[in-house]
């Protein structure tokens, strides 16, 4: 590994359109470098491939919230209408399954829905108001009009001269270091 | 807008991919809604509108201040209506809050794209409609102070609710259906925080909208994540659309009245639900379009395709009301009929017409290009629907506790002023948080407009776009 | 401009999150705490009374049966409060010019019912009667406690309807012989679960936990 400036987070290169983002992801990718990310103002379905994003989990926490969702609302029934204080009501029994469908199941979506978000949100490491990315002036482009690729200077990878160049190359606008 | 132009949107045809006007780029749509809740600061309609909607919030303080001090005996409600205006507004609400969801959830699932402009405003409506609505159970009990009791949690009391009740699902339904939406509202929101944040002039606009952007940065990354959370959420907002109002429903059907006491109650409010739903998200695209300046993005191909659906769940609920006619017939059962003939020429007989002449008759002209292509006759017509609703839930809550099977218990419901302050309160604090939504708040989803214009492939090239 | 924030944002905004959550749940427990809470149910504060009355003095010193002066709380709902009369009985003959029982003195006078101020106040929507109890063996100490050794009278349960219910889903667990109903003595162990199914038996006590049996 060479000396590199300790208070260096990356190189940005910023790009006019998508489709130019989008190939020079997939060069850098090929490049070999893991730790980079694009940033573009909308989702571009391209890119998830390039940068190997994997989701598969998210959708299987959802369905683990709504199962225990759905097991929680039913034994909360259960227990409170036919342990606890069991009472006859309208002549039902205590456990009147048919009953407790509704609330089983708003709570299967209910449980899935929350844990959902809470997989999101914990995707987006939300909140996280300061990022070393924001430090560049223009990158205020990019929940806008602008399209950003940023490699880290932690990639095993990078080097800022070399990294410099190959951004250089790519039909990158311009290139900027992001302090950290 | 001129009229003529609007003609002219009119012959999109609902097979163009096209929801946006030619020419428009990923600057002019981010710079023309960004702008547009500054611009709405200085019109003098948003001001008044603003003003009449803190008023009749006003009102509903002091009726709502009244009701805690004097208790609901304030209201008409009386045995045998014991529901009165609070259900009734309570019914109403909650459906207005479907079309949101329906808009948002369903139509994303379905891949119907024309809902990218329309999504976000009906979402905050369903918020706003869900808080209006569920205002009102709470403070229709006799102690509102203790309303946390309809909460399962172990207490000093030993005592569970009554989990076979359809009171009980109801608070849940209503519960999941207010905390998904939210949820919903939010992962929508957060790219266009970030978009307002980095648009931000003042200090506090930046720390404001930076705060709930939660340092969004476009990650493509997160962008991943964001598209299969959404449609996650919106797959699970699904069956909520049509359980929500089922449930509801079911605090009716499950009962033993002669009018309530009815199969057809959950698909039959579902529908009328997602009809006045429709009604109010057209009222407010109307006023969007010709008071604030959204007509480049809410054009008249939203209004066509808005005005179809919601004339097909207006058939729908039409055929419900022959469904129910017949049914009652059929079962040749005496407190029914004489319920239904009570509706027909009876005590409840205006308010049965004006349900028929307001959510059947009226609405048809609609069908008609003149009348979908004028603002203020979809505009006129929503509103005659919504009021049209409003009676059919009143007709059902009220007219159907007064005709009970002994006729030693029917009594008529006579609503006090109180009521109408309640209504009206309501009404204002709908208005009034909705203008504070488009005052704040993007209207239209930007990323996703963004996104359109990238698929459209109609996109202007490089230099164009970050000039 | 672009950079908002400040490098500690994130701790701050994480941190306050978890403050919230903790802001919550305590806020919760706190709340759930108070209601079995003495702010709530009332135990262990003394009421001041017109006589400070001692039933540590009467009923543990001089070994006054309950029944003496509570004489209802074997036929009604409410136990009953002793007449004047019932007092001065003996306090015409003790006590007689004691300071402390001007107010029983005036009271007999006058013809006037000295005003006590109620111990154990069950709210107005729940019916108790005092005579079915005692008539199927539930002592006065189950619910009262050891009243003989209190200087001053104080409520010791709870009375919440959790605490009612407890004893309404488990008789067996209080159950006494009628003979012993006022007395203070322990009534458990060994003794206890052999008669315990007798009694029951015997008082034919069923487990009413309908709604209607206190809320009536």
């Amino acid at each position: 590994m060479k000396e590199q400036d300790p208070n260096l987070y990356g190189l940005m290169a910023e790009f006019a359109t998508p489709e130019s983002l989008v190939e020079s992801a997939r060069k850098i990718a090929l490049a070999g470098y893991k730790r980079f990310d694009a940033y573009s103002p909308f989702a571009i379905d391209e890119l998830d491939e390039i940068l190997h994003c994997e989701n598969s989990w998210i959708p299987r926490l959802a369905l683990a919230g709504g199962l225990s969702g759905a097991a929680f609302g039913f034994v909360l029934q259960h227990y409170a209408a036919a342990v606890w204080y069991p009472q006859i009501v309208a002549g039902k029994p205590f456990d009147s399954i048919p009953a407790f469908v509704p609330i089983t199941f708003e709570m299967a979506i209910l449980g899935a829905g929350l844990s959902c978000f809470a997989a999101l949100m914990f995707a987006y490491r939300y909140p996280h108001p300061y990022h070393p990315v924001f430090n560049v002036e223009r990158f205020s482009l990019a929940s806008q009009t602008g399209f950003f690729l940023a490699i880290e200077a932690d990639d095993p990878l990078f080097d800022s001269v070399q990294t410099k160049a190959l951004l250089d190359e790519m039909s990158s606008e311009a290139v900027y270091e992001i302090p950290k | 807008m001129p009229i003529q132009e609007q003609k002219s949107d009119d012959h999109f045809s609902l097979r163009d991919e096209s929801i946006l006007p030619k020419g428009e780029s990923f600057e002019s749509v981010t710079r023309s809604i960004s702008n547009g809740k500054d611009a709405v600061k200085g019109r003098l309609a948003f001001r008044l509108s603003l003003l009449a909607a803190l008023g009749m919030v006003f009102l509903l303080c002091v009726a709502v201040t009244h009701l805690f001090i004097r208790g609901i005996g304030i209201f008409g409600n009386n045995m045998p209506s014991a529901w009165g205006f609070p259900i009734v507004n309570f019914v109403w609400w909650i459906g207005i809050g479907h079309a949101g969801t329906f808009i948002s959830a369903i139509l994303l699932i379905l891949h119907q794209n024309w809902r990218d402009s329309i999504n976000r405003f009906a979402e905050a409506m369903t918020l706003v409609a869900v808080l209006c609505a569920a205002m009102m159970p709470l403070i229709h009990l006799g102690r509102p102070i203790v309303f946390y009791w309809l909460i399962p949690y172990p207490n000093s009391m030993n005592l569970w609710p009554q989990f076979r009740s359809p009171l009980m699902w109801d608070m849940f339904a209503v519960g999941t259906y207010g905390t998904i939406s939210l949820l919903f509202f939010f992962v929508g929101l957060i790219p266009d925080m970030a978009t307002f944040r980095d648009r931000a002039k003042s200090r506090f606009g930046q720390y404001f909208y930076g705060a709930i952007a939660g340092g969004w940065r476009g990650s493509a990354r997160h962008w991943s994540a964001n598209k299969t959370a959404y449609v996650i959420l919106a797959g699970l907002a699904t069956p909520l659309v049509v359980s929500v109002h089922s449930i509801v429903a079911l605090d009716f059907a499950s009962s033993i009245l002669p009018a309530w006491h009815s199969e057809i109650f959950p698909p039959y409010f579902v529908a009328g639900a997602i009809y006045s739903g429709f009604a109010m998200v057209l009222c407010i695209s109307v006023l969007l379009r010709r008071i604030f300046d959204f007509g480049r993005y809410i054009t008249q191909r939203h209004i066509n395709t808005m005005v179809y659906v919601m004339m097909s769940t207006g058939l729908i609920v039409a055929y419900a009301y022959l469904v129910e006619a017949f049914i009652i017939w059929y079962s040749q059962n005496p407190p029914e009929i004489q319920v239904a003939l009570d509706h027909y020429t009876g005590a409840a007989a205006p308010v049965y017409w004006s349900v028929i002449v307001c959510n059947i008759v009226i609405p048809q002209i609609l069908w008609l290009r003149w009348a979908r292509c004028n603002s203020y006759c979809v505009f006129i017509v929503c509103i005659i629907i919504n009021i049209g609703m409003w009676l059919e839930r009143f007709l059902i809550v009220v007219s159907g506790l007064s005709r009970d099977y002994l006729m030693s218990s029917w009594a008529e419901f006579h609503p006090t002023l109180w009521d109408f302050a309640l209504l009206l309160g309501l009404l204002g604090l709908f208005s009034f948080c909705l203008l504070l939504f488009v005052r704040y708040f993007p209207v239209i989803p930007m990323y996703e407009l963004r996104s359109s214009i990238f698929k459209s492939k109609a996109h202007p090239k490089s230099s164009e776009v970050l000039s | 401009m672009a950079q908002i924030f400040s490098k500690y944002s994130n701790t701050l905004a994480r941190l306050s999150i978890i403050a919230l959550a903790v802001l919550v749940i305590s806020g919760i427990g706190l709340a759930y705490a108070l209601q079995n809470s003495q702010y709530v149910t009332k135990q262990g504060i003394f009421v001041e009374q017109p006589v400070p009355f001692s039933h540590k003095h009467h009923g543990g010193d001089l070994k006054l049966d309950c029944r003496f002066c509570h004489s209802a709380v074997e036929d009604s709902a409410e136990a009953g409060m002793p007449t004047t009369e019932v007092c001065m009985g003996c306090h015409t003959q003790i006590w007689k010019n004691a300071d402390v029982l001007k107010p029983i003195r005036d009271s007999y006078v006058q013809n006037k019912p000295i005003s006590w101020w109620r111990v154990h106040d069950l709210p107005d929507f729940v019916y108790f009667n005092h005579s079915i109890h005692v008539a199927k063996g539930m002592g006065c100490v189950s619910c009262h406690g050891r009243v003989e050794d209190m200087p001053l009278t104080t409520q010791i349960k709870p009375l919440t309807m959790e605490w009612c219910l407890e004893c309404h889903n488990h008789p067996e667990a209080y159950v006494r012989p009628n003979e012993w109903v006022t007395s203070s003595e322990e009534w458990s162990g060994e003794e206890r679960a052999r008669l315990a199914p007798k009694l029951i038996k015997d008082y034919h006590i069923q487990k009413r936990t309908d709604c209607y049996v206190c809320h009536r």
